[in-house]
């Protein structure tokens, strides 16, 4: 828990380069931008692209670098401490370097795989500053320690993913998902705003540590030069609006990871959305919404004092609720799907749902909560590789011109063996069999549910598993068992994004032996808030 | 002790043999026969320098390699336990590869086998698998084995896999003792568990006891009543004694299978379709003599359960005479020797069971060299005969081929028990034990000895008269075919095998010549001091597995006791008379009808029992009608089960997962507004449920 200014240990840096990740993708975007009014008309794919996947990787070695070297741990246990910068809006721990990580390796692979896909298309320069941008609010969000400064991050990610997912402006579907995002969005910012709104009409505060404060000692309080206090007199939480605050801000971050019911915009939006796109937002955005639900809900909102007030909300049995929910029906509706680009649109809502296990695999007494936040992280990074790769691939499949359907794919094991290859391998890991990272994520999240003997948690994790495995199957089936239909489609293997896929899939198999470690940090990560 | 340095190289050597032949052998003069037969014979060359070494009063018991470590758990490993027992094993192992291997090359090579390399490979598989299983210091490790035993008695039985007959009969012969086994591996299973160890004899560093084996754990929770540490016993809610008979009966199963002891013994007969050496290889030293020297390896564990040395007594007794009465119409020569292997090795259960020790361990290795003996001489007339079997086919044959007729005769006078061959001298022991322990023990158990003991005593009268009949019938007479008339010749690669363990057949008897010794009151018994061992201290101290304390065992804890009514030199010779007489009796009654230059078939006169006799009591009938008419129906029901109900289930998921799928497809309707109302909808639908259980409104 961070409640006390820690003192900047890096070194002699001063206290905002701990944001470095975040400044490095925001500099990326301003460059970006300043080729483009430079040379407004630029199609110089090479030059942008170059700048974004420079800019992006910076970002990422910085936070891997931050990861090891120990910001965020405190200096008692050997580390540098833990910055908190602007009076506690922002504060680079363990858990928000961990999400920069993801977010960076995601937008660097995005945004090498974009390098064939947009060739063709115009206002390229904006497509990649977008991407930026949007990076930038993902990153700073993993980052907010308020209420405040985290509703201004989620519109920074939320704004250009309308714009980019409305990129190909001549195709209505394009234009058609990203319109319905957009309102969506509106709704559930809408709905996220009032429950900030509602808690800070409770608590009195803003701040996630002094919401806690407020909650734990049942007054409301008032920050004070950065330090804070009970209100005058002494007035006391109102349980219920808080409840219905809280309710709300789960609504809010419910929209950004697509779980259920907040998750109409996600297959519509990645469907339409150009593929590089649709990986973008179902990996680092739904990272970037979990960053968030983590965050509030470890922090700001304790549950042990939560369920120690009967009348206040047991987010737990909210999470429970919305975890079992949203992993039915993404994965059920996964299994019917023609298109595989859909499917994959589900799945990745299924996903959520066993991210949101997480917060969920709770003891009745609120214990257990650094395990299984871990486990969800962990999953969220191998998700961050694999999930990404597979939509890679569908840009890939676009990019030939292969049709939607998984009929289409029929025998494109033959023409690109090593794409395909490395499909199987994120769709497999996907699904949860130990040929990648997938299966140890899993398991983890499954181990967190058996910790505290939740047993419908665990239960529904193994039966959309179960089933997620013949979804997943099809596209393997089709590309490797059945004949193809005669034409050669495979005319040229696109660098860029045959790079980005053999990454991710190099990635997604070193993420076997390496769980072990990415666990371990997770798990430090989480015992840290 | 640098003999058991190299122990582990018995073992080995035949299995680079196998490597050899297999991947080399084609490349190879002989298709790999020389291999085999260098790997062998240095495999005999260190096991008599072993066995030596044991003479010396040296023994080995270690660990040589894990393969599970078990953390607080039980560990698994290999290990090497030579003491007297398996020393005389291994020489007997050995020796008889090493002629099978010599003989094969008159038997297959002569021959233009085909597919030597594959015959010459099982040969080397199976003889290091039996190396292995001797040598096995510990159960799983003799289990596993065991089954590679097994496995390589199928390959080689099936050798000849392109007929109808050999491929049909390797399948019996795995499945049948694969049934056996099943109860074996459960006994496994129940020993390590109950015991933490499958030790068969205590690993001693320094004079201290640094493993203890489950022989002598189980010896010390029945007589002292040290089952503390033993938790298994109250998970079965059963005495020490109940439990050990039951473990103990469950090892039974599987040597019950491989020592084709009825029950399971229907797997032999047909084994005969596999090349002849092969035979003698499986008859005399690996696979049949497996499961008699697994009950003489943890004999400790039988000796303190009078019930499962009633039931080895019993079974051993009963097969030595059904198997005996089976041999007496065969028409075919392997046929009768497969029915004596059957018998013979019911005498060496029938010994186990009641206390003889050192008896079945005298039979077991008598038997290995006149039955091996008997197999290759058989071979050798069908090399003559170009590979026709049937006796009647035969006659004559003394003439033509002399040394196959002497060396045969020679095991044909052990087999019936004729003095003064090997034979004689240990079915003498045999029953001479199951008798004086039938007199001296009481109750049940004294009933079961003697109803065995009268088993054996007539088997030996048909004994005789079997192995007469089958010598009268090939080498006596007339010759009766035109190939009988002018046989084709066989080499010295025949004729050598042949001639040593003609030697041998005639003068093994000699190592433990008991009545000799009492009569004569001369230390002429050498098997007897060999598995005895000193009297004070030495290897039976440290390994617990010398005959002496079995006997103290039997004696103490079982109640197996000695009788001798007319004292003990009168009891001996007594017995020894009497079964010599029948075994007279039966060779004279064969003589008398099988004898002259035409002998014809008697065996109508037996009638009925002709037809009883021939049919092998129907036990194929009824083990088949098990299969088919029991387990498969059953079987049937199952897989009903599994495809109505299990696959019904599975598949009702499946429809009910697309069909629900489907629905919530429909949610998605497109229409934006509606997703507008759902979102808000779920959103109002939580607030009021966690509203009306938080009491908020």
């Amino acid at each position: 828990m961070v409640t006390q200014v820690a003192p900047l240990q890096m070194a002699a840096l001063p206290g905002w380069t701990a944001l470095a990740p975040v400044l490095a993708l925001a500099v990326t975007a301003l460059v970006l931008l300043l080729v483009d009014s430079i040379d407004p008309d630029t199609t110089d794919t090479s030059l942008l692209a170059g700048i974004s996947v420079v800019g992006s990787l910076v970002s990422l070695a910085l936070a891997v670098w931050f990861v090891v070297g120990g910001t965020g741990i405190p200096t008692g246990q050997g580390g540098q401490g833990t910055p908190v910068l602007f009076n506690g809006q922002l504060v680079v721990d363990q858990l928000a370097l961990f999400f920069m990580v993801i977010v960076g390796s995601v937008t660097a692979l995005v945004t090498l795989a974009s390098y064939d896909y947009v060739r063709e298309h115009s206002y390229q320069a904006e497509y990649y500053s977008l991407v930026l941008l949007a990076a930038t609010g993902m990153s700073l969000l993993s980052a907010t320690n308020s209420l405040a400064s985290a509703f201004v991050a989620l519109e920074l990610v939320s704004l250009p993913s309308y714009a980019l997912v409305a990129f190909l402006k001549k195709n209505k579907g394009s234009v058609e998902a990203a319109l319905k995002y957009f309102l969506i969005g509106a709704v559930s910012s809408a709905v996220f705003a009032y429950g900030i709104s509602l808690v800070y009409a409770a608590t009195g505060v803003l701040r996630f540590d002094a919401v806690a404060t407020a909650i734990e000692s049942g007054v409301l309080q008032t920050v004070v030069d950065g330090s804070v206090q009970a209100q005058a007199g002494e007035p006391a939480v109102t349980m219920s609006i808080l409840g219905v605050g809280i309710l709300m801000v789960i609504g809010g971050v419910a929209f950004k990871t697509a779980a259920v019911p907040f998750h109409f915009w996600a297959p519509e939006a990645y469907e339409g959305a150009p593929a590089p796109i649709s990986g973008f937002l179902s990996s680092a955005s739904k990272a970037a919404g979990f960053v968030l639900a983590f965050r509030v809900f470890a922090t700001a909102f304790p549950i042990q004092a939560l369920i120690a007030d009967g009348g206040a909300l047991n987010w737990v049995v909210a999470f429970q609720i919305l975890a079992i929910a949203t992993m039915f029906i993404g994965n059920f509706a996964a299994a019917t799907q023609e298109t595989v680009k859909r499917m994959l649109a589900y799945s990745s809502v299924g996903h959520a749902g066993y991210v949101l296990i997480g917060l969920a695999a709770l003891s009745s007494s609120g214990e257990g909560l650094a395990f299984s936040l871990s486990a969800g992280m962990a999953h969220l990074l191998v998700y961050g590789f694999m999930n990404t790769g597979a939509f890679l691939f569908i840009a890939l499949a676009e990019y030939w011109g292969v049709g939607r359907r998984f009929e289409d794919y029929n025998g494109l094991g033959r023409e690109a063996p090593l794409a395909c290859a490395a499909m199987t391998i994120f769709l497999f890991s996907l699904a949860g069999l130990p040929i990648g990272g997938g299966f140890f994520s899993k398991f983890y999240l499954f181990s967190a549910t058996m910790n505290v003997g939740a047993w419908s948690l665990a239960a529904a994790l193994v039966i959309n598993s179960a089933l997620s495995l013949f979804y997943y199957s099809r596209v393997v089936k089709a590309m490797w068992i059945e004949e193809p239909d005669g034409e050669d489609r495979v005319e040229s293997y696109p660098t860029g994004l045959y790079t980005a896929v053999v990454a991710a899939a190099v990635a997604t198999v070193l993420l076997v032996p390496g769980f072990d470690y990415v666990s371990s940090v997770a798990f430090r990560a989480a015992t840290l808030l | 002790m640098a003999a058991f340095t190299y122990a582990p190289a018995i073992v080995l050597l035949p299995f680079v043999s196998f490597l050899v032949a297999l991947f080399l052998g084609d490349r190879m003069p002989k298709g790999g026969a020389l291999a085999g037969i260098a790997a062998t014979g240095g495999s005999l060359a260190l096991s008599i320098w072993v066995a030596l070494t044991v003479a010396g009063g040296g023994v080995y018991n270690e660990f040589v390699y894990t393969w599970v470590a078990g953390i607080e758990s039980v560990t698994l490993r290999f290990g090497l336990l030579l003491d007297p027992l398996s020393a005389l094993m291994l020489l007997i192992v050995t020796l008889i590869s090493f002629l099978v291997h010599i003989f094969s090359l008159g038997y297959m090579n002569d021959e233009d086998e085909t597919g030597l390399p594959r015959y010459y490979a099982g040969l080397g598989l199976f003889t290091a698998s039996m190396l292995g299983f001797v040598v096995a210091n510990n159960l799983l490790m003799a289990f596993m084995f065991f089954e590679l035993v097994g496995l390589c008695s199928y390959l080689l039985i099936g050798f000849w896999f392109r007929e109808d007959g050999p491929p049909s009969a390797a399948k019996k012969a795995f499945l049948v003792t694969r049934f056996g086994d099943y109860f074996f591996l459960i006994g496994v299973v129940g020993v390590v568990a109950t015991f933490g160890t499958g030790l068969f004899a205590p690993i001693t560093e320094g004079g201290e006891v640094v493993a203890q084996s489950f022989p002598v754990l189980a010896e010390h929770a029945v007589v002292d009543g040290e089952t503390a540490g033993i938790a298994m016993l109250d998970t079965v809610g059963l005495g020490p004694q109940a439990w050990f008979t039951v473990l103990g009966l469950l090892v039974l199963g599987g040597v019950i299978g491989k020592s084709a002891q009825f029950p399971l013994h229907t797997w032999l007969p047909d084994a005969m379709e596999g090349p002849t050496p092969v035979s003698a290889l499986i008859h005399a030293a690996t696979m049949v003599a497996a499961g008699v020297y697994l009950v003489a390896r943890m004999y400790g564990f039988y000796a303190i359960s009078p019930t499962a040395l009633a039931v080895i007594a019993l079974v051993g007794g009963f097969t030595a005479l059904f198997a005996a009465t089976m041999g007496l119409v065969k028409q075919e020569i392997k046929q009768v020797l497969a029915y004596s292997t059957i018998s013979q090795y019911g005498y060496m259960m029938l010994a186990l069971g009641s206390g003889g020790y050192i008896a079945a361990v005298f039979h077991l290795t008598t038997h290995a060299v006149f039955k091996a003996l008997l197999f290759l001489g058989a071979g050798s007339v069908i090399i003559a005969m170009h590979h026709n079997e049937n006796m009647w086919d035969m006659g004559g044959l003394k003439d033509k081929m002399p040394v196959t007729y002497y060396a045969f005769l020679s095991g044909s006078l052990a087999l019936a028990g004729i003095l003064p061959f090997a034979g004689f001298w240990s079915k003498d022991e045999v029953l001479y034990e199951a008798l004086i322990h039938g007199l001296g023990s009481e109750g049940g158990l004294a009933t079961s000895y003697i109803v065995a003991y009268a088993m054996g005593l007539l088997a030996v009268f048909f004994t005789g008269f079997y192995t007469f009949r089958m010598v009268f019938l090939t080498f006596h007479g007339e010759p009766r075919t035109d190939t009988a008339r002018d046989p084709h010749g066989v080499r010295w690669n025949v004729k050598g095998p042949l001639a040593v363990l003609g030697v041998l057949a005639a003068t093994v008897g000699f190592i433990n010549m008991k009545p000799v010794a009492e009569l004569t009151g001369a230390h002429i018994d050498f098997l007897h001091a060999w598995l005895e061992g000193p009297e004070e201290g030495g290897w039976p101290a440290a390994l617990v597995t010398d005959s002496h304390h079995y006997g103290e065992l039997l004696h103490d804890v079982a109640g197996v006791s000695a009788g001798e009514p007319l004292g003990s030199i009168g009891t001996l010779l007594a017995s020894a008379a009497v079964s010599l007489a029948l075994a007279v009796a039966g060779a004279g009654l064969a003589t008398t009808l099988y004898r002259g230059p035409d002998p014809v078939e008697h065996t109508d006169k037996l009638g009925s029992l002709k037809t009883l006799f021939m049919h092998n009591y129907y036990q194929d009938e009824y083990q088949v009608w098990l299969a088919t008419g029991l387990t498969y129906p059953l079987a049937r029901v199952m897989d009903k089960f599994d495809q109505g109900v299990v696959d019904g289930v599975v598949n009702g998921v499946s429809s009910v997962s697309l069909f629900s799928g489907q629905r919530i497809r429909r949610i998605q309707s497109g229409v934006v507004s509606n997703y507008a109302t759902l979102l808000t909808l779920g959103l109002v639908l939580l607030l009021a449920a966690f509203g009306i259980i938080g009491g908020w409104f």
